[in-house]
């Protein structure tokens, strides 16, 4: 057992925040999945205006699981570009001023531990504070950071959180770079398309997580990271990884697969299913949050919700309909630009 | 450049300096307080609000007291600005 998720809150570009609806599909809008952001209304108007969109979701997703607990005895959170909006007015500015007259706003605002800080203060919390910014695997690092604390203390209980925002020069970058489609494509027909890259997406998901199984909403019982672009030994990396962590007896019930409608990374996603019984529903995500480097927290979120909420998995996420008698093991598989992959598995608790 | 066409400029910069992005040019008055009961702005703004003026009008505030007798509304802005401008 690595740890156990007590409570989860996700501001998405679909209705994850406040009364979720995950039935209705959200629709991109120019190849871009912006999140649906509450109004915040726990932040003043100067505190707000001042935060980036990252530090804002951030902030807004961690807030409603801060509000009756204690405080957690840490905040790890995984970003890769977090306010990359407001650094790149601040290198701008840098330019355009001569390095001269700068102000600190954009400054503090552009980096990426600002996201646990801005919470930190919120919660006047003076506990362990990191922030993983290890791209792909940013969130998948924020997990094991709080699973080996966790560890270490199994009476600790920590805030742990996933955040990225689009920022416009890191889309235009990465449409160059063939990450997101450069045709319009629509999110509700992601999967049909056969070209390469995918659409752009962001969104903040957060998660009180501790040793204690009592109330919780899930049990995450393992994770690993592998870095390869060879989809044979990522095949055998994420067979491994289903045999040694699936107890005796059990199956994984539902795949949540990170495909993305990216020609390139396809062949991996189908290796994974190809590991799989043929009656393993097979969900995708991806059509929901769009792609951005902590998309598997978006699946974390979803897992959590599946097992431990009772909520039902929408029609438009399933690409293979399968047996849904049950689900126990929800596996978790997702690559962020080929060469990073992760495989969370996610258990009811019992 | 006519006063009242500067005081409207000023605005214009004071909301994309400060990010007061659900305000419009016409939504400040001329008179009203920059902080305290008027727009809010706090300690912060009042950096920014100096960094606009050497940026965009040349201007050059080093005396606090100075400061404080400018900064008070967008009129008192705008007569500084019209005095000392550099731009």
């Amino acid at each position: 057992m690595m740890f156990y998720i007590h409570k989860a809150a996700c501001i998405s570009p679909q209705q994850t925040f406040g009364d979720i609806d995950i039935e209705q599909l959200h629709l991109s809008v120019d190849n871009k999945l912006y999140a649906i952001e509450p109004k915040y209304p726990h932040f003043n108007g100067n505190a707000l205006r001042r935060m980036s969109k990252s530090t804002r979701m951030g902030s807004g997703a961690a807030l409603p699981l801060l509000a009756d607990e204690a405080k957690p005895d840490g905040i790890i959170i995984g970003t890769q570009v977090s306010g990359m909006e407001e650094n790149g007015k601040f290198l701008n500015q840098i330019i355009e001023y001569n390095e001269d007259m700068l102000t600190p706003g954009s400054f503090v605002q552009g980096t990426p531990n600002t996201i646990s800080s801005q919470i930190a203060l919120i919660n006047n919390n003076k506990n362990y504070n990191l922030t993983h910014v290890h791209r792909g695997l940013a969130f998948e690092n924020a997990v094991i950071d709080a699973a080996m604390l966790i560890n270490e203390n199994p009476g600790h209980t920590y805030l742990l959180g996933g955040v990225d925002e689009i920022s416009a020069n890191n889309y235009t970058l990465d449409t160059l770079g063939g990450w997101f489609k450069k045709e319009a494509c629509q999110n509700d027909e992601l999967y049909n398309s056969t070209t390469n890259g995918s659409l752009s997406g962001e969104g903040a998901t957060m998660f009180t997580v501790s040793g204690s199984k009592t109330g919780a909403l899930a049990k995450l019982t393992a994770i690993t990271t592998i870095h390869s672009t060879d989809t044979v030994i990522v095949r055998e990396r994420i067979k491994s990884f289903i045999s040694q962590n699936l107890p005796n007896g059990e199956k994984i019930d539902l795949l949540l697969s990170g495909e993305n409608g990216d020609a390139r990374t396809l062949p991996f996603y189908l290796a994974c299913e190809t590991l799989l019984d043929n009656q393993v529903p097979v969900a995708r995500f991806k059509h929901m949050c769009g792609e951005y480097p902590t998309a598997s927290s978006f699946a974390l979120w979803l897992a959590s919700n599946f097992l431990g909420n009772g909520l039902n998995v929408p029609q438009h996420m399933l690409k293979k309909q399968g047996d849904f008698n049950g689900v126990k093991n929800i596996l978790i598989y997702n690559t962020h630009k080929m060469g990073q992959h992760s495989c969370v598995l996610v258990s009811l608790v019992e | 450049m006519e006063t009242a066409e500067l005081k409207e400029k000023l605005k214009v910069q004071i909301i994309q300096f400060l990010n007061l992005t659900d305000l419009t040019p016409a939504d400040i008055k001329d008179d009203e307080p920059l902080f305290g009961d008027g727009l809010g702005l706090d300690s912060i703004d009042s950096l920014e609000l100096i960094v606009l003026l050497k940026r965009e009008y040349g201007i050059n505030i080093q005396d606090p007291k100075e400061g404080r007798k400018v900064l008070v509304d967008v009129n008192t802005m705008a007569e500084y600005i019209k005095a000392n401008g550099q731009k």
